[in-house]
């Protein structure tokens, strides 16, 4: 039989496991949707985009234009396909007025990291999956949950709290940084990747 | 790949311009604050005035650039760091400071025999706008933290990039240029691989014309200076940069 | 059941014992450092990606090659071009810190009229007006510009165009008086002198800054015996002076009696081929003036001639000193002062009282410039360091703001000929005042169209060579649509090398100084309205230069 002690105990304990596994990620993270509503797989399957590379290209010096800007989106979208909202917002907001479609960067680094694509893809040898999961075949764009306290995305720290058991792809702090060059043996210290 | 980036920079050639001073700034967006002073400011490079204290005709100045000395043993300034925010960088040789990780302690300030080490002593600012001119190779400082010479880091990390992008594993020599090198107008200042034999630089540092700053000190700088002057060469063998600190004052 | 104060403690202990299993004081401590790694209130650059285009400062005269790099549209540094033969890769301690000029706090955004914000359209309007009631004197800072063409064609038709001149073109106003070539025409051949005597501060902002010093560094920095000696004589231990082959100094302001003190010695040990004129000053007076011995003139000349070319180059416009040039043979020969074009001839800016109903003050005039005159003054300028007297302040275009085109140096042995594009945007409302002036007279024509015409000029000439990406003789061109393509992209061409005579000086006795002979202290040249906020560093954060007086403060 448990003693009341114990009983008012595991009450405290069981409270505080809660609001710290359950309240507190909700609190510590606010979630936005994007600008558009994407779809990779749409994309994949409809306009036979197999390649990543397609759309985020690297630029003629070397350097990674990240997510492709308007015009690669107007290539196609210069009058609207289909009828959903998410097309109408991207040919009147953005495309027509050529305004470039404020994204929310999951992966978005610090100023203060100088990471660079070419030497990991093309040097490397890493192919897009090994660090950014298999995002690119996901059917929806999730919502970008940023962190109230330090202003990262949420993919930096992971979703899992605990950081055990992530997909390649959740978690881009430092450490998991570190992780994958200690297993390659690449030491390029503390200047290769801050700037 | 394993350089031992150096540098030469013939006295003779230097004009006290400040040229170097200035692009190492907008280089490495280090900000230009009120209340400053020479005490309190910071530049990585710094062009200080010498003179061999005679009066009349023979009477001689000379500028010397002074900026880390890249000290390849020893380094005194990686030996204090408690947080170990300085680290010798194995394939480059290159002195690297990590602001980000730096707790303000300024250990490594006193213990750097050549005073190449400044102290954010506020935040950094720029007038409304400016900060539009900054470069965004490299991230701005705060408030509390050391920094010094990086040899423009950002310019490898760049170089770095373009030999990815071509396929190289080695990047090009000329494509890796510290902004001091770049702008100096009478080319003192030149810049090489010491660890390469046929670079230009690594052979003008075995000229006899070419000395270090306190090599008694064993740190194995990896700044050389060059005169053809008997007392330029005399003054930094003997005092080192203390008669240049008293000129300073 | 009642809750007792110990359940509570316990409920407690429980709570902490399962905050330590929870993430939330483990992630908070993330959290915190890495806010504290990034202050918000910091500022950090734009992640834009940096691309690199080429241009021209046209900030003074020198018009320096310039390499940008530009992110999210504005430029984040500049460099000198390696490729250049003017620069040669330099530029001034200024021009490295130039790209943050724009957005200096003394930018002047906004039309002033006599201390309150006025509009471009009552500029105009009292412009318009002011041209109506009488002559105006429009003053150029930078004369051979297309914009300067403008200038000059409102000004000869409404009253007259002058021009404040650069120190090194006074310098050589001596000259057009003494043979009627043109100052503007005339320039040092410095590559090929081998003893050069200067009070100028040649390796400190005289002429272009990679042309002496790149050739004083390759030919005579640190040797004993170089090819190329530069003598400095000045009144104090300049920086020039502590690089110098030999260095002299002199009482202050006794310039002009050292140089009669060496033409005695020149003619009466016949160093020179010349037999006078003669000085009226004697050698004694001269040497009591300047503060050194009569041995001392005598061995100074003699060291002047023993390697020649010998040149003088002067730091204002002192005749006498001038003079010594026409002793040693050095105008219209090599390695000594030649005549790179035919020039214009323009009527200097601060000779006399101006007289005029307005005076029109193009941005590239000093900022010091300050006319005495009666007459109202519109005063084109990018900054404002607030001690302009002027009734009328108009913003006109910063760094890199309007295009122009760049006619070749003050002191240039050949001619060159370059345009410079406008890479970034301005603010606010800002025109040049040849644009101003066109908007007046459409029939001036635009600074776009008068560069295509000299362009085109140029083609037609198809003479000299044009420097890009390779070096390509202009004949070579078969349209003139290529030669623009490539001046447009940062090119420069230039002419051929200068023929030596085509031109002599007349020098029937020796000259007298004129009444007001401005000395020229060089530091003081230095700030503009406002100066580069990183220059400030060498003064400030330094002590490698003298913090440069404000004039009018």
């Amino acid at each position: 039989m448990m003693s009341r002690n114990q009983f008012v105990f595991g009450f405290g304990l069981a409270v505080s496991l809660f609001a710290g596994w359950v309240l507190f990620p909700r609190a510590l993270y606010s979630a936005r949707p994007q600008p558009v509503e994407f779809r990779h797989k749409t994309h994949a399957e409809k306009s036979g985009i197999s390649d990543c590379s397609q759309c985020h290209a690297f630029r003629d010096d070397g350097s990674y234009a990240g997510l492709p800007s308007i015009d690669t989106c107007a290539g196609c979208h210069s009058e609207r396909i289909g009828t959903s909202a998410a097309e109408a917002t991207l040919v009147d907001h953005y495309i027509k007025p050529g305004q470039e479609t404020p994204w929310l960067v999951y992966s978005r680094q610090p100023a203060n990291v100088w990471f660079s694509h070419a030497v990991h893809v093309k040097r490397g040898g890493l192919a897009c999956t090994e660090c950014h999961g298999s995002y690119g075949e996901s059917d929806q764009a999730r919502l970008y949950q940023v962190n109230r306290i330090s202003g990262y995305s949420r993919d930096i720290w992971g979703h899992s709290m605990s950081r055990l058991r992530r997909k390649p792809g959740d978690g881009m702090k430092m450490s998991d940084c570190e992780d994958c060059h200690r297993r390659h043996g690449v030491d390029v210290g503390c200047l290769g990747c801050h700037q | 790949m394993s350089a031992r980036y150096g540098m030469v920079i013939d006295l003779d050639r230097c004009t006290g311009c400040g040229s170097c001073m200035v692009s190492c700034a907008a280089e490495n967006n280090v900000p230009v604050l009120p209340k400053a002073s020479a005490r309190t400011g910071i530049t990585p490079m710094l062009v200080r005035r010498v003179s061999n204290h005679m009066a009349g005709a023979d009477h001689r100045e000379v500028f010397f650039p002074i900026l880390c000395m890249h000290c390849e043993h020893e380094t005194p300034c990686v030996r204090v760091c408690p947080q170990q925010a300085v680290e010798v960088d194995q394939a480059t040789g290159i002195v690297m400071q990590m602001p980000q990780r730096c707790l303000g302690c300024r250990y490594c300030m006193t213990a750097c025999p050549y005073h190449a080490r400044y102290f954010n002593w506020w935040d950094p600012g720029w007038p409304s706008g400016m900060e539009k001119s900054l470069n965004p190779g490299v991230a701005v400082r705060m408030r509390g933290v050391v920094e010094k010479c990086n040899l423009c880091h950002a310019r490898l990390h760049a170089a770095k990039e373009r030999a990815a992008a071509a396929g190289k594993r080695e990047i090009d020599p000329t494509d890796y240029v510290p902004a001091c090198v770049e702008a100096c107008p009478t080319q003192a200042i030149r810049f090489g691989d010491l660890a390469e034999k046929n670079d230009p630089v690594s052979e003008e540092a075995k000229s006899p014309d070419a000395f270090r700053l306190l090599v008694r000190l064993g740190t194995e700088p990896k700044v050389y200076y060059k005169s053809k002057e008997k007392w330029v060469r005399a003054l930094a063998q003997s005092n080192g940069g203390r008669s240049m600190e008293a000129e300073h004052v | 059941m009642k809750v007792t104060r110990r359940d509570l403690f316990v409920w407690g202990a429980g709570a902490a014992a399962g905050l330590v299993f929870s993430p939330v004081p483990w992630k908070l401590l993330d959290d915190t450092s890495i806010w504290s790694q990034n202050w918000p209130w910091i500022p950090q650059p734009a992640r834009s990606p940096v691309e690199v285009k080429q241009s021209f400062c046209s900030l003074c005269p020198q018009g320096c090659a310039l390499k940008v790099r530009m992110a999210g549209g504005w430029p984040i540094g500049v460099a000198g071009v390696s490729t250049s033969p003017v620069t040669r890769g330099a530029l001034c301690p200024l021009g490295y810190g130039a790209h943050q000029l724009n957005w200096h706090p003394r930018r002047l955004q906004a039309v002033r009229h006599k201390e309150s914000v006025s509009s471009w359209g009552a500029a105009q309007t009292a412009f318009a007006k002011a041209c109506g009631e009488g002559p105006v004197i429009v003053i150029d800072g930078y004369p051979g510009r297309a914009a300067s063409s403008i200038l000059e064609a409102f000004a000869e038709k409404r009253g007259s165009y002058r021009v404040a001149l650069s120190p090194e073109l006074g310098a050589l106003a001596p000259y057009e008086r003494w043979s009627g070539v043109p100052a503007n025409a005339l320039g040092y051949d410095l590559e090929n002198a081998r003893t050069i005597v200067s009070g100028a501060p040649m390796l400190d902002g005289w002429g272009s800054p990679g042309r002496f010093t790149r050739l004083w560094a390759e030919s005579a920095a640190g040797a004993k015996d170089p090819q190329l000696r530069l003598i400095q004589i000045e009144d104090s231990f300049s920086r020039t002076g502590s690089r110098a082959w030999q260095s002299v100094r002199i009482r202050s302001g006794s310039e002009s009696a050292l140089a009669a003190g060496l033409a005695h010695v020149l003619l009466d040990e016949r160093l020179v081929p010349a037999r006078g004129p003669i000085p009226r000053l004697t050698l004694a007076d001269a040497a009591a003036q300047a503060g050194i011995s009569e041995d001392a003139i005598r061995e100074l000349a003699r060291t002047m001639v023993e390697r020649r070319p010998t040149l003088v180059i002067s730091n204002d416009e002192n005749p006498q000193v001038a003079a010594l040039n026409v002793l040693l043979a050095a105008t219209g020969a090599r390695g000594g002062i030649v005549r790179r074009t035919k020039g214009t001839r323009h009527l200097p800016a601060d000779a006399v009282n101006l007289n005029a109903r307005a005076i029109l003050i193009d941005a590239k005039v000093p900022w010091n410039f300050t006319p005495e005159t009666d007459a109202e003054i519109f005063r084109f300028a990018a900054w404002d360091d607030g001690t302009s007297k002027s009734d009328w302040l108009l913003p006109a275009p910063g760094f890199l703001e309007e295009l122009t085109d760049i006619p070749a140096a003050p002191t240039s042995a050949i001619e060159t000929y370059a345009v410079a594009p406008a890479l970034s945007k301005p603010r606010f409302e800002v025109q040049s005042a040849a644009q101003f002036l066109g908007n007046l007279d459409p029939s001036l024509g635009t600074t776009e169209k008068l560069i295509h015409g000299r362009c085109n000029g140029l083609f037609r000439e198809r003479k000299g060579t044009l420097y890009g990406a390779a070096r390509v003789p202009l004949e070579k061109f078969d349209s003139v649509q290529k030669v623009e393509e490539q001046l447009w992209k940062g090119a420069i061409w230039t002419g051929d090398p200068p023929s030596v005579g085509g031109w002599r000086c007349e020098l029937k006795e020796w000259p007298q100084d004129p009444e007001k002979l401005r000395s020229r202290d060089w530091a003081s040249e230095w700030p503009a309205a406002v100066l580069p906020p990183l220059a400030v560093k060498l003064y400030q954060e330094s002590t490698l230069r003298e913090a440069p007086e404000r004039r009018n403060a």
